[in-house]
């Protein structure tokens, strides 16, 4: 428009949105293209669900329970999803009990003890550069430490590598996001705390971190979708691509964990989507509607737990 | 007040690993290990078997058979590819290695090396199938020659089928001149046993004499998952790809398997013409194992004779391959018997 060059006085603005009301050509055009980067996003992904629910819901309708709770099989009609259930929710205790207290507890040191120095932001700089390493390489990582070096302790190729290297894979965002909550914290809260005499660590815990916990609950939230999706590092951190493998009867649960193998819904899909027969094709819809599923499951419970912090 | 958020989040934290590993607990109770140790129940201890992607299928249904017959032993089947599972048989970490072809020298050398030593089990025959849609009329026979022009290192940028008329002339093949079609070419990629597979029966000699790198053209659509190879060929009316027998038999209705011409006339893939090796790109498929474990652990010797009986052995055409003439079957069994 004409008066664009014009210095922009307010009641220059006024009076000119007052003149031109409902021609604001400009506006609505900008709307549109939103509304239309908003609908392609939207369309992708109802796409992708609709493909997949389409292509799945025969085999969750047809074989019901039985597809969650039998297990691996080379015969599409037997084939369950349970080792990977318990794979992928193991993996995810993992990630939150080794990586949720050490991310914060290092975020809550960068933010509120570190000195700001050189090195202090040398380090800033690096842990924002290994949250964007590929995740393969942590596999790489996770299968030279945890599966190789160190297998008197975590068994070899067991869920305890794998929840390991998953841990140390989402330790860099947990940080991160941690970080950024409590830097979101207005410094008058700190002040204030000072002020009435309270030591650092009453300020941190009373005041900032209960302020900040949703912000890094939500940033948790994040990090376990990620891990659960994961399927690459795990590959490497031995977890098994298979179409059979069995533990022996009988094994505890502290067994399962610590000596025996394990696989990952992702894995499954993965391993599936390559059969010859057709049914496996079915199969990894299903399968893909399960793990979207669990995660959704996983993320609600998460954020109810945070709502209810927030309500406090 | 400000005690209790920090004790509910600990609070939280802990009853959502809780019930995480509890709904864990109770998965697993329900699955693998429902059947409880009873007391005479068969072999115990645990076998790992890697290698083949191919094989995988086979071995998986047997294992499955084992497993519930044996409920004390602990076994699992991987299919990362024959190379990957012969380095870690090799390493010793592995009791049985599923294999898409013979072992190489440097493999061999390889298992020498750790003190490996372990014998060979042909245990049934894949076909190389080469594979067009089922409207493409023009072609249905090729040989050697043939599939040298149209996939050799010498095709590469030939955007039609006529495009390799003028090697296919050098060469004498037996089906020039070709249609003047588009070619599109969906197949496996380089990393999988069924590449090399094609490159050793039908690129390696003519690519030799003609010095040429021993590998096909570089410009196809290359997959490892062979699902996306058969609907890229089966979307194409004029496309060329090959896989393994088992995934053209399961989707025969979408796939032509084109003849294939190896000096004796044109031979389709069928499962008879494969068993008897009449067919030119059979391929047998092989378990190795590992000699010194099958001796120190009855379980892997168990589940060995499992695997050579006949209701072992029922697997392999359950998994779409093709099952090994009578008089193959006592020679891979005397050689496990001799072992």
């Amino acid at each position: 428009m004409a008066t664009t060059t014009a210095p922009h006085s307010a009641a220059d603005l006024v009076a000119r949105s007052l003149r031109q009301r409902g021609r604001d050509l400009r506006g609505t055009a900008l709307s549109f293209v939103l509304l239309v980067a908003l609908l392609t996003s939207l369309g992708i992904l109802l796409t992708l669900i609709a493909d997949v629910v389409s292509g799945g819901i025969g085999v969750l309708t047809g074989r019901g329970w039985s597809f969650v709770s039998e297990p691996l099989s080379p015969t599409a009609a037997k084939a369950g999803l349970v080792q990977g259930i318990f794979g992928s929710l193991g993996l995810t205790v993992f990630v939150i009990v080794v990586a949720f207290p050490i991310g914060l507890g290092a975020a809550i040191y960068l933010e509120e003890y570190a000195p700001d120095t050189r090195l202090t932001r040398l380090i800033d700089a690096n842990i924002r550069n290994l949250a964007g390493v590929p995740s393969i390489v942590y596999g790489l990582l996770g299968l030279a430490i945890f599966v190789k070096l160190a297998d008197g302790f975590t068994g070899g190729r067991t869920l305890v590598s794998g929840g390991l290297t998953l841990a140390v894979l989402v330790l860099p965002i947990m940080i991160i996001t941690s970080a950024e909550a409590i830097r979101a914290v207005p410094s008058g809260i700190r002040q204030a705390s000072y002020g009435v005499g309270a030591t650092r660590w009453e300020t941190i815990r009373h005041h900032v971190l209960p302020v900040a916990l949703p912000a890094i609950l939500t940033g948790t939230v994040l990090t376990v979708a990620r891990a659960f999706g994961e399927s690459a590092p795990l590959l490497l951190a031995g977890a098994v691509l298979s179409s059979f493998f069995a533990s022996p009867a009988g094994v505890s649960l502290w067994q399962q964990v610590t000596e025996e193998k394990y696989t990952a819904l992702p894995i499954i899909v993965f391993n599936w989507a390559r059969q010859p027969q057709k049914e496996f094709v079915e199969l990894t819809a299903a399968a893909i509607i399960v793990l979207l599923g669990l995660l959704l499951t996983v993320n609600a419970a998460a954020i109810l737990l945070r709502d209810r912090l927030e309500r406090r | 007040m400000k005690r209790t958020s920090t004790a509910k989040l600990i609070l939280g934290i802990v009853a959502f690993a809780l019930v995480a590993a509890a709904c864990g607990d109770g998965d697993s109770t329900d699955g693998p290990t429902t059947t409880a140790a009873s007391p005479e129940r068969g072999a115990s201890g645990r076998i790992e078997v890697s290698g083949s992607s191919t094989v995988e299928p086979i071995t998986a249904l047997v294992a499955e058979d084992f497993a519930a017959a044996n409920p004390g032993v602990g076994i699992s089947v991987e299919g990362p590819g024959t190379g990957d599972g012969f380095a870690r048989f090799c390493a010793g970490e592995t009791d049985v290695s599923d294999a898409s072809r013979a072992i190489r020298d440097s493999e061999v050398e390889e298992c020498a090396a750790n003190g490996i030593p372990f014998f060979e089990l042909h245990i049934a025959t894949d076909g190389l199938s080469v594979l067009t849609s089922p409207e493409n009329d023009a072609v249905s026979c090729l040989d050697f020659n043939d599939l040298y022009a149209l996939l050799g290192p010498e095709s590469e940028g030939f955007d039609t089928w006529a495009d390799a008329d003028a090697i296919a002339a050098e060469l004498g093949a037996g089906n020039a001149p070709y249609p003047d079609a588009p070619l599109v070419v969906t197949a496996p990629g380089e990393e999988s046993g069924t590449y090399d597979t094609f490159v050793e029966f039908v690129i390696e000699d003519i690519a030799g004499e003609r010095g040429q790198e021993e590998a096909t053209r570089a410009d196809y659509e290359a997959s490892g998952n062979d699902n996306v190879i058969v609907n890229g060929i089966s979307a194409n009316p004029t496309s060329l790809g090959w896989v393994g027998f088992a995934f053209f038999a399961e989707n025969a209705d979408v796939l032509k398997a084109i003849d294939i011409d190896g000096g004796d006339g044109c031979v389709t893939p069928t499962a008879e013409t494969i068993a008897s090796f009449q067919y030119p790109l059979s391929r047998p498929l092989f378990i190795y194992v590992n000699t010194d474990k099958a001796a120190a652990k009855p379980e892997l010797a168990a589940f060995i004779d499992f695997y050579l009986s006949d209701g072992g052995l029922a697997s392999v055409s359950e998994a779409g391959y093709v099952e090994l003439p009578a008089a193959d079957i006592d020679d891979t069994r005397a050689a496990w018997d001799g072992r």
